[in-house]
């Protein structure tokens, strides 16, 4: 279980107490102490709106326990009961005029098909065939007509009870079980175009066991999910929303002694250490296998160690081992304390200390970083290897829904910032900017780069104006829009190739006089303090007056982390219109404007602008 | 706490009422919050409660305290 940050030991230790019981008034207690103590402090309000077609009221307040350990103030609506279509398209329905964030829709196939579920034996294999065919057809008539900007969230199917055990049903052409994997198989399409997003319930039920599922609430109240799991469906279940709603985590800083291999190097010498095939030495090796495997998602690694770099270096490059030296983007092996060490890589870096998950064996280690550095995530773990292993697996610090080419770059990116920074501190600012032969690319967003570009919105913070987290059926819309302006920005310098970095929308207000709105201007925070932000605006104004825009209007609205961009369109030669609200300040600006582009950035603008 | 005092706290927390509202004679006719939703959660609160298993003939006759302890000691608790 794990709890944010901020809530007193006493809160967590009646969250655990309901999680540990699973009664009733237990989850009761620890949501009344919730709401008393930590809901009134300005967490974010989250509205998930739930379409099923079976119930799920006695759960409601198992779910709402777990998604405040996101944490965040979530209100659940639910819909009407097999009334998927009707709640979702109907705009005056309670359930959309609850303004839903996020949308579920949870279903059986006993309850969409009952009749190939009960007269399968007698149809033919065209009938067959054609009832799924009418069920792809309903998902896909709902997945594309939905034009809602909340992220539409569908369960995967499971096979219904009767028919798990069914031989025949497996040996025949779209039988129950083979209908289950295609419907499964559409939705896992559907989630990689980025159409929807998946949860997995055919995965949690497989994965806790048949005694999940209460077949006499089932019976009794169409309630399939039994009391005694009802938490654990319900963390299955915030995970989707914990994921869009939080910042994933950048960087894992791991200790070597012990954690990535058995042994303390120092000590016992590199022969002695165990890192191997055999147990258990095996456990390290994969442990190494599953930090290799978050690099190359894009987790930066940073190395902590306290030891001499000498012998590290000797150790990484006698040994045969998943990992190598190389595959750390900082390494800080020697005698300082290693919260010392974690903030001069951050500062090498360029990444806040909150973007840092720390794993060591040590408790000593786990507690001083949490004390000196409460906003590094800690994974707790005994020190056993086996439990440092299942520790590392089951966190979500790095949970994302997609991995894009500028992740699977991202360590070398870092690595690059390393170099960039060792120059920077050895030149002025200009002769260093100039000496980085900085290259741009300013592209439309089109079919290819869409992916990166919502990647952008659901996750840059930092330098973002508006921070508006638009779904992919809202992007799509505004680039099907001739009149509007959507580009990318992508970067490299001599050290490398950074990709797409920054983002900004424009559109088209409709008014007569030529006016253009900037709906969202953003930049990755790997690409600041090189003045790509200058490029990308730079872009902006030449696509203006290209398209004979007269005016130019645009806002920045204050969020909780952007304040850094808060004087941004005033550099750009904005003028602040007379406003009190400082957290939404809106700017004008005459066209046609001349473009101020960095002269340090070589700047190459693709022929665009919408193709659409 | 003894079984009938357990038996009405249960109830009692279930349904988000007083623990003193609930007695021998509390059933669906007398209290408002008592409806099919409560007894799915009084069922699995109860099965947790005294480590039973009802099965689906006698959640229908889920309507009455007095029912419920006839149930509970048809399996084997002493009241």
């Amino acid at each position: 279980m794990h709890y944010p940050k901020k809530w007193p030991r006493a809160l967590k230790k009646t969250v655990s107490q309901a999680y540990e019981t699973k009664k009733l008034n237990d989850v009761r207690i620890a949501l009344k102490k919730t709401d008393e103590q930590v809901r009134n402090e300005h967490e974010q309000i989250v509205n998930i709106g739930i379409l099923r077609t079976f119930t799920i009221e006695t759960l409601l307040e198992c779910l709402r326990l777990s998604l405040t350990t996101i944490p965040c103030n979530p209100n659940i609506t639910l819909g009407e009961i097999e009334n998927i279509e009707q709640e979702l398209f109907n705009k005056e329905s309670i359930f959309l005029k609850s303004s839903p964030d996020f949308i579920y829709i949870l279903w059986r196939l006993e309850e969409l098909l009952p009749n190939l579920m009960w007269n399968i034996d007698s149809m033919s294999l065209e009938q067959r065939r054609d009832s799924f065919d009418m069920l792809v057809d309903r998902i896909n008539q709902i997945i594309s007509q939905y034009q809602g900007s909340a992220p539409l969230i569908i369960s995967t199917f499971s096979v219904p009870d009767y028919w798990k055990s069914s031989l025949h049903d497996k040996h025949r052409s779209y039988g129950i079980v083979e209908i289950v994997s295609r419907l499964n198989l559409f939705l896992y399409e559907q989630a990689s175009f980025g159409s929807i997003k998946i949860f997995d319930m055919a995965q949690w039920l497989s994965s806790v066991g048949e005694l999940a599922v209460n077949k006499k609430m089932d019976f009794y109240a169409r309630q399939p999910i039994a009391a005694r799991y009802a938490l654990s469906f319900a963390d299955f279940f915030s995970q989707v929303v914990r994921t869009l709603l939080t910042t994933k985590s950048k960087v894992l800083a791991i200790d070597l002694d012990n954690t990535l291999w058995g042994g303390v190097l120092g000590e016992d010498g590199i022969e002695n250490l165990n890192i191997g095939k055999d147990y258990p030495a095996n456990v390290y090796w994969r442990i190494q296998q599953v930090v290799y495997a978050l690099k190359s998602r894009g987790i930066v690694l940073v190395l902590l160690s306290k030891n001499n770099i000498t012998d590290v270096t000797m150790a990484f490059d006698s040994l045969s081992m998943p990992l190598k030296l190389s595959d750390f983007s900082v390494v800080k092996a020697n005698w300082k304390s290693k919260y010392a060490n974690l903030i001069d890589a951050s500062e090498e870096l360029s990444l806040g200390i909150d973007s840092f998950v720390f794993l060591d064996d040590q408790l000593f280690e786990q507690e001083e970083m949490n004390a000196f550095l409460p906003s590094v995530e800690v994974i707790s773990n005994s020190g056993d290897p086996l439990n440092l292993l299942e520790s590392l697996s089951d966190n979500y610090f790095f949970d994302s829904f997609l991995i894009g080419q500028e992740d699977l770059v991202r360590n070398e990116d870092y690595k690059n910032q390393v170099s960039r920074k060792n120059l920077e501190n050895e030149l002025d600012r200009e002769t260093f900017l100039t000496s980085l032969d900085l290259k741009a690319n300013i592209d439309s967003v089109n079919d290819a780069n869409l992916n990166r570009v919502m990647q952008m919105i659901s996750k840059t913070n930092q330098f973002n104006l508006t921070t508006k987290r638009h779904s992919i059926s809202s992007v799509k819309k505004l680039m099907s829009i001739k009149d509007n302006i959507l580009l990318t920005i992508s970067l490299c310098d001599k050290f490398g190739d950074q990709g797409i970095i920054g983002l900004c929308i424009a559109i088209n207000s409709s008014k007569p006089k030529k006016e253009l709105i900037i709906d969202t201007f953003l930049l990755s925070c790997r690409a600041l303090g090189r003045d790509a932000e200058d490029a990308l605006w730079c872009g902006l104004i030449r696509h203006s007056n290209n398209m004979g825009y007269e005016f130019l209007r645009a806002s920045y609205l204050a969020s909780s982390k952007n304040m850094q961009v808060a004087g941004f369109y005033n550099r750009m030669g904005m003028s602040p219109e007379a406003n009190k609200d400082e957290k939404n300040i809106q700017y004008t600006l005459n066209l046609p404007q001349q473009e101020n582009c960095p002269e340090w950035i070589d700047i190459r603008f693709m022929e665009i602008i919408n193709e659409q | 706490m003894n079984n009938e005092e357990l038996l009405f706290s249960s109830i009692a927390e279930v349904l988000g009422v007083p623990k003193s509202s609930i007695n021998e004679k509390s059933s669906q006719d007398n209290i408002k919050k008592w409806d099919s939703l409560a007894i799915v959660n009084i069922v699995s609160e109860l099965e947790l409660v005294f480590g039973v298993q009802f099965d689906i003939l006698e959640i229908v006759e889920f309507y009455s305290v007095e029912v419920i302890k006839v149930i509970l000691i048809g399996k084997g608790l002493k009241f």
